[in-house]
């Protein structure tokens, strides 16, 4: 795993990728250091780091989008899964080396505070707070991103589509204030996607009964829960997005709050992606 | 050391490599032969663990590849049929980021990596950029990529693909010289290439064995009885009545002239009988004097097509 790290972090700057990303970041950061803590005089820092998140939606693919897919083109994934390297050891030495650039790059930024702290006063617990959240919500971007690079060998694909993913994420936040909340609407969703659940199972296994017998259960007992008690229901849809929206989990810590709840979820969901890599590449061998 | 039975993959429909059988012996190099799409790389990437099988199991020095692939992957070098390369790093580096994948201790790394730049003759562009390096070149590295970590097993799919001439030559030599510590398996659609190399080959079409055996006993299973050219100076008629007369020879058939004055003639001899003083006694009896006499050995080329056609015949 540290072999591959250690190539991986080189070869981010024995080509412009890795000099591309920062510089791209820290000009958006500078550039927002300077309106909002400059210029006003004001010492909120962490507003920063808060108004920079849309950032990863450009930054992050130019970070991910060759980690998998240059192996397959290259062929090198030959050298590397022949060798005495577990898959696991390899994914997580890329995406390692993907984060160390992005937390190198978040030293980096870590001037602009110092910058505060010299003329004026800082609220310091809360900036390093802020840091944490900012790292763990890039990380679980680069673990997407990571994981959509190896369903390709084809880098600008890979991209456009860690882009096209990020930004649904975005949009979630919005999404989810315009979704119904009735619950009827909470009712129907549910029932859909238990069948669509069932529908990706089948496609699995290939066995009616199997699929059908639960698929059933499921929405009956979603009409009788409707039935019984239909406040169950409401709001369900808003909470469900909710769940996966993973900017709303960064404003605590835009807040100054640290929650360790949300650095769990972060956590997990970057595990999550991973293992779908790892899936992802051993699943390929026996394609 | 490798042992392989009933290895099949299938994508999909498509049959790939359909249940082979085969072994290679320590300190063999086995030549792996057949057309294009005939398997020989999707066999090559199971064996290495690259792919997985369909069906069947491939064993290594004892040890199957599904329940120890890290202890097997060690025992096998591996260059496959582009040479896994990262171009923008240099060669030297890129064997150091090798070897520590195949975990070679950092203590034994720095003379074994001299030794393989030696064997391999790059140590004079060790430390330039791999998308600068010829063609020629760039498989050398792969080759000493393969070498990193000190396999017993060598695998190498079409290692002199893509090279001009001399290189090809110098290629086979290293791996002759190779073979004498290593097993080695390497692929070919190159067939003189095999003959020159290889002490077995294994022919392979459609994902089948078609054949197995050395070079030479290939060629002299298909010809059947024995076959001699000759050159004879004289007129065709009069040699061709002779030669008829010789006891022991089953068939002459004639090949035209080739030399002013000369008849080229094939000569075939009932099963394994040596007829060729006789042949030389009653032409020179006839004052027509031989001016060349081999055995017609069919050439790889030969025994391929005849096998694949042999083949399609059957099916």
């Amino acid at each position: 795993m540290l072999a591959v790290l250690k190539r991986e972090l080189k070869a981010y700057f024995l080509s412009p990728v890795g000099y591309i990303f920062m510089g791209f970041f820290l000009v958006i950061s500078g550039l927002f250091f300077a309106l909002l803590n400059l210029l006003p005089g004001s010492a909120n820092y962490i507003g920063v780091l808060a108004n920079i998140t849309f950032i990863f939606l450009f930054v992050v693919p130019i970070l991910t989008m060759r980690l998998m897919s240059e192996d397959q083109r290259l062929k090198t994934d030959q050298l590397l899964l022949t060798s005495p390297l577990s898959i696991t050891g390899l994914v997580l030495g890329k995406y390692l080396a993907a984060v160390g650039v992005f937390f190198l790059t978040l030293v980096i930024t870590g001037l602009y505070p110092l910058v505060i702290k010299i003329h004026g006063l800082l609220a310091v617990g809360e900036v390093i707070g802020g840091y944490i959240g900012f790292l763990l919500l890039g990380s679980v971007f680069i673990a997407i991103g990571l994981f959509i690079s190896a369903t390709t060998e084809n880098q600008v694909a890979a991209a456009f589509t860690t882009f096209g993913c990020l930004l649904l994420i975005w949009f979630l936040n919005w999404v989810q204030q315009i979704v119904p909340k009735e619950a009827i609407a909470g009712a129907v969703f549910t029932a859909l996607l238990i069948l669509g659940v069932m529908a990706l199972v089948y496609k699995a296994i290939r066995n009616w009964l199997v699929c059908l017998i639960p698929a059933v259960l499921g929405v009956g007992a979603v009409v009788a829960t409707y039935i019984l008690r239909q406040e169950v229901f409401y709001g369900l849809i808003p909470a469900f997005f909710a769940r996966f929206s993973l900017l709303q989990r960064f404003n605590s810590f835009a807040m100054g709050i640290f929650d360790l709840s949300a650095v769990i979820y972060y956590l997990s969901f970057s595990a999550f992606f991973i293992f779908l890599t790892v899936r992802l590449i051993e699943k390929k061998r026996w394609g | 050391m490798i042992q392989i039975k009933d290895l099949t993959k299938r994508y999909g429909q498509h049959l790939a490599v359909d249940h082979l059988n085969f072994s290679v012996d320590k300190g063999e190099i086995l030549g792996f032969l057949g057309p294009n799409g005939a398997g020989k790389s999707t066999t090559m990437n199971i064996i290495t663990g690259y792919l997985s099988a369909t069906e069947g199991s491939v064993t290594i020095d004892g040890l199957d590849l599904i329940d120890h692939p890290m202890e097997v992957k060690r025992k096998i070098g591996y260059l496959p049929e582009f040479p896994p390369l990262y171009p923008e790093m240099t060669v030297s580096e890129y064997l150091n980021f090798v070897a520590e994948i195949k975990k070679v201790t950092p203590a034994e790394k720095k003379e074994s990596l001299e030794k393989i730049m030696d064997l391999v003759k790059i140590g004079d562009v060790r430390g330039r950029l791999i998308k600068n390096l010829s063609k020629g070149y760039k498989q050398r590295v792969g080759l000493a990529q393969a070498l990193v970590g000190n396999p017993t097993i060598l695998i190498l799919d079409e290692p002199t693909v893509g090279l001009d001439p001399r290189q090809i030559m110098e290629m086979r030599t290293l791996i002759k010289e190779l073979g004498k510590e290593h097993t080695v398996v390497l692929s070919s659609h190159i067939l003189p290439e095999v003959s020159a190399v290889c002490e077995r080959v294994i022919i392979i079409n459609k994902g089948k064995i078609v054949a197995s055996d050395s070079p030479e006993n290939l060629s002299k299973r298909l010809t059947g009885g024995s076959h001699l050219l000759l050159r004879v100076a004289g007129p065709e008629t009069e040699v061709v009545s002779k030669l008829t007369k010789v006891a022991g020879v089953s068939s002459v058939r004639v090949k035209g002239e080739r030399e002013p004055g000369t008849v080229d003639v094939v000569v075939e001899a009932d099963a394994e009988e040596d007829i060729r003083r006789s042949l030389f006694f009653a032409l020179s009896e006839a004052q027509l004097p031989i001016l060349l006499m081999k055995a017609e050995d069919l050439t790889l080329e030969e025994i391929f097509l005849q096998l694949i056609t042999e083949e399609e015949v059957a099916s």
